[in-house]
């Protein structure tokens, strides 16, 4: 079942990237190419067969001692704002969060 | 040591000379800028050419052996970096309009490791934005050009490193592969390119596109400078800011000349037939094989039989991961901000739209599909159950042979433009993809010109996850017999970069 | 709209809560080695993992895993072996990498349990015979289990500004802090089992009583570095479907937590006798006009793409891990209480009172020390009643005070007056009392003396004793300590004067 332009649209609305409607068709038609790429993946019988998230052998359980670290990675106030699109005193700043999803957090 | 050019010499060479005091790290500095500057504008390897970093580092190399201090292993060695590696003092641009200008505060690991040996960072090399394709033709700022044919492309993503160090422009380059990122570039551009067993090298600092598949590694015109520049990459141990990367307590130039004799390859005949594999790189690999036999390795064939499937399970994993790791690009803390914006949810969105390429778009799309409700369980999880099996295929394989020796890629260098149609551009890996999938190491090794086309082919060998030194004693083993070390792309040879 | 009693006499409330507890007795942060803030200047605390900067990874805190793992132990988890970090994504600028790094479906601690002792007028919410065994006195038990405890990050601070104030709504941008960000974060979810606001204000309080033993929080309710949201949702008594529930935010006081669930469910009572539907919704709680009000209907469950984060090694914690972070759970409020029930004679409130402190409690048990059998009574008592009214006290002068009542030298309420003097000083409440002659003599000669002109000169009202009006002792203590100008100690009066009138 190909997905929908407006499928493929709902997909740009919440990975935040805005699409012309000349790009969606585009987008629509690539996204669907590429599903077809990933076929094989369904072929399987894969039951039993466990994950492989993380190709690392047995490493487990890293982790760090809780020791604060305030001059090898500590950014400066300025070092920090220094790439930011805006700021105000010492924060970042963005445009009115109206709209957005998340406001309630 | 008399007058040479810089393009001749080894890593280790320039080492030795600069800690003999036969040509100072600030002499080898300037040919390195020279070169740069006599060959970049043909062959557009850079991004960035960092000549003031590069004359620092190399005035304290200088200075370190004037006091009397043990110089590093890559003592005044000019290296370059793909542009997805922070270096404090460079941009960072991963070749995005997302990044352009980007200063990163701090360094990453694997550059500064390199750094701490010694090394000059003479700059800052071309990808594919974002290391997304095989081409670097996806950079948006402009295309890299294959020394040994300027009419083709380098391979990507990590063309500008493989295209810097195959025209002499520097003796070792890192980059990063994902899927082939390395590999590919390498076996275009005719030198050699070592993607390690995933943690084996810190991607801290590395700019990242699959997590779980990236992994950072050199390129040289030696086996010998790869051995070189990976010894400095894990010499120190496993980094405490990298919490997959692991100790590699292995000296990788100790068994480079070990005879192969004795020692099994394993091939893979299902590979050799795989379709859209040309007849110079099938013919690279019987020579390899004749090459490896006359040295008195047994030759055994092995079967991968889920590789196949390793193409797919790519494609789900990696574009997931691109589209988790790239969701930070929002315009806020650093990056391309759309001006204008009333709300915040229209500078996010244009802001990834206007910042990112058509290729980095296009993965998050998938990424963010497939990792949406319902649909992760039809590909997400079925393709990490898919990378077990493929996994536990080497495993079985590795158990008869020490190395497999496969194709690198399909065919040698393509023009620009001839491939424009992104799933198919996606098969350039599809002799690499495996290894990412796996986490184990990998070698692109040339094998000088083809026959038919007069550019470079090569073979790869692969390895048990771990055992990257077996790698590089193959690999060696294969450069004593089938190709002329240290080839400069002739065109670029001895152009500038004299060692006064 | 109809109280809460009577609602709850036809409707069944089911009640779960989410509670998010910042690790703040840690140094640094989740997963970088940023100090965690209190108080500081915005973008004090960060470096580039916690700003998402490209290219950056994340690496777990040691110590933030114990404190979990803890977490879990004293509330009788069972703690996963293997369990993995996940990435949740939603772009939001508060986090920096627009996902937050979590766990999935295995937490580190599953399927716990807390009871909770229900007793005094809150016990009246729960009507009888509803899934509980209430006692004479109306107290009951009322088991909470407790789904999982997760350990994640919590998210930068947003202030919007421009329009009114504070309000989202009518801000024109926002700042952020990214100070928060990063900073270790556990988040408890319980099973639906509560029933009543009185205990879900319970759970909470003994929620925070145990995470504030362990050492791991400071619990702030106020400050919100422990945050809880309730759901709730109604349904006929004897219905065993679930209704649809609603969601609270912003409950910084366990008054809130109560009063907010309670407006919630008159609220659905009544939408729901009036024939109308509930929608789920995440609702405000506005405590100063007592009412909860909608921020945001979810038509469709979120999708936050979850998946496990290919940048963080899996954990597979060994028993030799776990041990070590059991031994280091100290006594926790339930068996403190039990303790000094059984060995202080306390009464049960006093106790759990003491134990649910730790500060508190380490505090009683410090100036128990030293001190004879028949000041415990006294000093735990000293420490219920009065220690809460001077927080400046020490030790040594409780010690004092406690001792000076046990023998009868001051009263209750002298002790007051001495501890109002002191507590702003380090003054030895001893000292202080004989240097302002308010020691109460106990002397049976001098007191005796008093007592018989006393009782020689008040003949009506010793009549009025032997007839049967013992109230009238009272008087005749007031007589004494009038005679004594203070000094004689009226529990002796009390005494000498019943040995004298009974003989």
């Amino acid at each position: 079942m190909p997905l929908t332009r407006e499928e493929v649209a709902g997909i740009a609305d919440y990975a935040r990237i805005a699409l012309t409607d000349a790009e969606l068709d585009e987008m629509t038609t690539y996204m669907n190419e590429a599903v077809e790429l990933l076929e094989p993946i369904r072929q399987y019988d894969l039951e039993g067969v466990e994950p492989t998230f993380h190709p690392i052998g047995d490493l487990s359980n890293v982790m760090s001692d809780d020791v604060p670290d305030t001059s090898v990675r500590a950014l400066p106030i300025d070092v920090a704002l220094e790439n930011a699109g805006a700021s105000r005193d010492r924060s970042f700043r963005v445009p009115s969060i109206l709209g957005d999803q998340g406001g309630d957090r | 040591m008399c007058a040479a050019n810089l393009d001749q010499l080894s890593a280790s060479q320039i080492a030795a000379g600069v800690a003999a005091g036969d040509f100072t790290a600030v002499e080898v500095a300037r040919a390195a800028l020279d070169a740069v500057e006599q060959r970049d504008g043909e062959v557009q390897a850079f991004l960035q050419v960092s000549a003031d970093l590069a004359i620092a580092a190399a005035e304290a190399t200088d200075a370190a052996r004037a006091a009397g201090r043990p110089l590093g292993p890559l003592a005044g060695v000019p290296v370059a970096f793909k542009d997805n590696m922070n270096l404090v003092g460079t941009r960072t641009t991963c070749a995005s309009r997302m990044l352009e200008g980007y200063e990163s505060p701090y360094t990453a690991t694997c550059v500064q490791r390199l750094l701490d040996a010694g090394a000059t960072p003479v700059g800052k090399t071309n990808m594919d934005e974002f290391a997304f394709g095989s081409s670097t033709e996806s950079s948006a700022f402009h295309p890299t050009y294959n020394p040994w044919d300027t009419t083709r492309v380098p391979g990507g993503s990590s063309g500008g490193s493989a295209a810097a160090v195959a025209a002499g422009e520097v003796t070792v380059a890192l980059g990063s592969d994902t899927g082939g990122s390395i590999r590919q570039p390498a076996s275009l551009c005719g030198v050699v390119g070592m993607k390690p067993t995933y943690g084996a090298v810190s991607r801290y600092g590395v700019v990242a596109f699959g997590s779980s598949l990236d992994q950072v590694g050199p390129f040289g015109r030696r086996v010998e400078d790869v051995a070189l520049a990976m010894n400095a990459l894990v010499a120190a141990g496993r980094d405490p800011y990298d919490s997959t990367s692991q100790d590699c307590p292995v000296d990788f130039l100790e068994h480079l000349e070990d005879p192969v004799e004795g020692r099994t390859v394993g091939v893979v005949p299902q590979l050799l037939e795989a379709e859209g594999l040309s007849r110079e790189e099938r013919t690279a690999i019987q020579q390899a094989t004749v090459a490896l036999e006359a040295q008195g390795a047994r030759v055994v064939e092995v079967e991968l039989p889920n590789i196949a499937s390793a193409i797919a399970a790519y494609y789900v994993i990696a574009p997931c991961e691109a589209f988790s790791n790239l969701a930070r690009f929002d315009g806020v803390r650093y990056g391309y901000q759309e001006p204008g914006c009333s709300t915040l949810a229209e500078q996010t969105s244009l802001s990834r739209a206007h910042g990112f390429g058509e290729e980095a778009k296009r993965r998050q799309m998938l990424g963010a599909y497939l990792l949406s409700s319902g649909v992760y369980d039809k590909y997400y999880y079925p393709a990490q159950q898919v990378r077990t099996l493929i996994t536990a295929d080497y495993v079985r394989a590795y158990e008869k042979c020490d190395v497999i020796l496969l194709p690198a890629t399909p065919r040698t260098a393509f023009r620009f433009g001839e491939i424009s149609d992104p799933t198919e551009m996606y098969a350039s890996d599809m002799f690499t993809i495996s290894n990412n999938i796996a986490g184990n190491g990998g070698i692109s090794v040339p094998m000088g010109v083809g026959a038919e086309s007069g550019l470079p082919v090569s073979v790869q060998l692969q390895g048990p996850a771990f055992k990257d030194r077996s790698l590089l004693t193959f690999a060696r083993a294969i450069e004593r017999s089938c190709s002329a070390e240290g080839v400069v792309a002739p065109a670029f040879a001895g152009k500038g970069g004299e060692l006064q | 709209m109809k109280k809460l009693a009577e609602v709850l006499r036809d409707w069944e409330a089911v009640i779960g809560l989410e509670v998010h507890t910042e690790l703040t007795t840690l140094e640094t942060k989740m997963f970088c080695n940023c100090r965690l803030s209190h108080d500081d200047e915005p973008n004090t605390n960060v470096c580039p993992v916690c700003l998402g900067m490209p290219g950056a990874l994340p690496v777990p805190n040691k110590k933030a895993i114990e404190s979990i793992v803890m977490a879990g132990l004293a509330t009788n988890c069972e703690i996963q072996r293997h369990s993995m970090f996940y990435r949740k994504h939603y772009f939001y600028p508060d986090m920096a990498k627009n996902f937050q790094t979590t766990q999935g479906p295995v937490a580190f601690c599953m399927h716990g349990h807390l009871d909770l002792e229900v007793s005094g007028a809150g016990a009246a919410e729960r009507p009888d015979g509803t899934g509980v065994e209430k006692a004479g006195d109306g107290s009951y038990v009322a088991p909470v289990r407790i789904l999982r405890i997760h350990m994640e990050e919590d998210a930068a601070k947003m202030v919007h500004v421009g329009g009114e104030e504070g309000r989202i709504t009518a801000a024109t941008e926002s700042l952020i802090d990214y100070n928060r960000c990063g900073t270790p974060l556990i988040e408890l979810v319980t099973e639906p089992d509560l029933r009543t606001p009185e205990e879900a204000r319970l759970f909470m309080e003994k929620l925070r009583e145990t995470f504030l033993t362990l050492g791991i929080s400071d619990c702030s309710l106020e400050s919100g570095s422990m945050r809880c949201d309730g759901n709730v949702s109604l349904r006929r008594r004897g219905e065993t479907r679930l209704g649809t529930k609603t969601e609270m935010k912003n409950i910084n006081s366990f008054k809130s937590l109560h009063d907010a669930l309670e407006y919630e469910i008159c609220r659905q009572a009544e939408v729901l006798e009036e024939g109308g539907i509930v929608y789920q919704e995440t609702r405000h709680w506005e405590p100063s006009r007592r009412r909860t009000v909608v921020m945001r209907v979810k038509e469709t469950a979120d999708d936050y793409r979850l998946f496990p984060d290919p940048d963080l090694a899996p954990f597979d914690l060994t028993d030799e891990f776990i041990e070590h972070c059991r031994e280091r759970i100290p006594e926790l409020p339930d068996a403190k209480r039990e303790r000094y029930m059984a060995d202080y004679g306390l009464k049960k409130k006093d106790a759990a009172q003491l134990a649910g402190d730790p500060k508190v409690a380490a505090f009683f048990e410090e100036a128990l020390s030293g001190v004879g059998e028949k000041v415990v009574g006294t000093l735990a008592n000293v420490m219920v009643n009065l220690v809460p009214s001077f927080p400046g006290l020490t030790v040594e002068q409780v010690r004092g005070i406690s001792g000076l009542l046990a023998e009868d030298a001051v009263t209750f309420a002298q002790a007051r007056e001495v501890l109002e003097a002191v507590s702003q000083s380090s003054e030895d409440p001893v000292a202080y009392v004989d240097a302002h002659g308010m020691r109460q003599s106990t002397d049976e000669g001098a007191l005796g003396a008093i007592v018989d002109e006393v009782l020689g000169r008040c003949t009506d009202q010793v009549q009025q004793y032997r007839d049967g009006n013992k109230k009238v002792l009272g008087f005749l203590v007031g007589q004494c300590m009038k005679a004594a100008k203070g000094s004689g100690n009226p529990k002796a009066f009390n005494k000498m004067l019943a040995e004298r009138l009974g003989a």
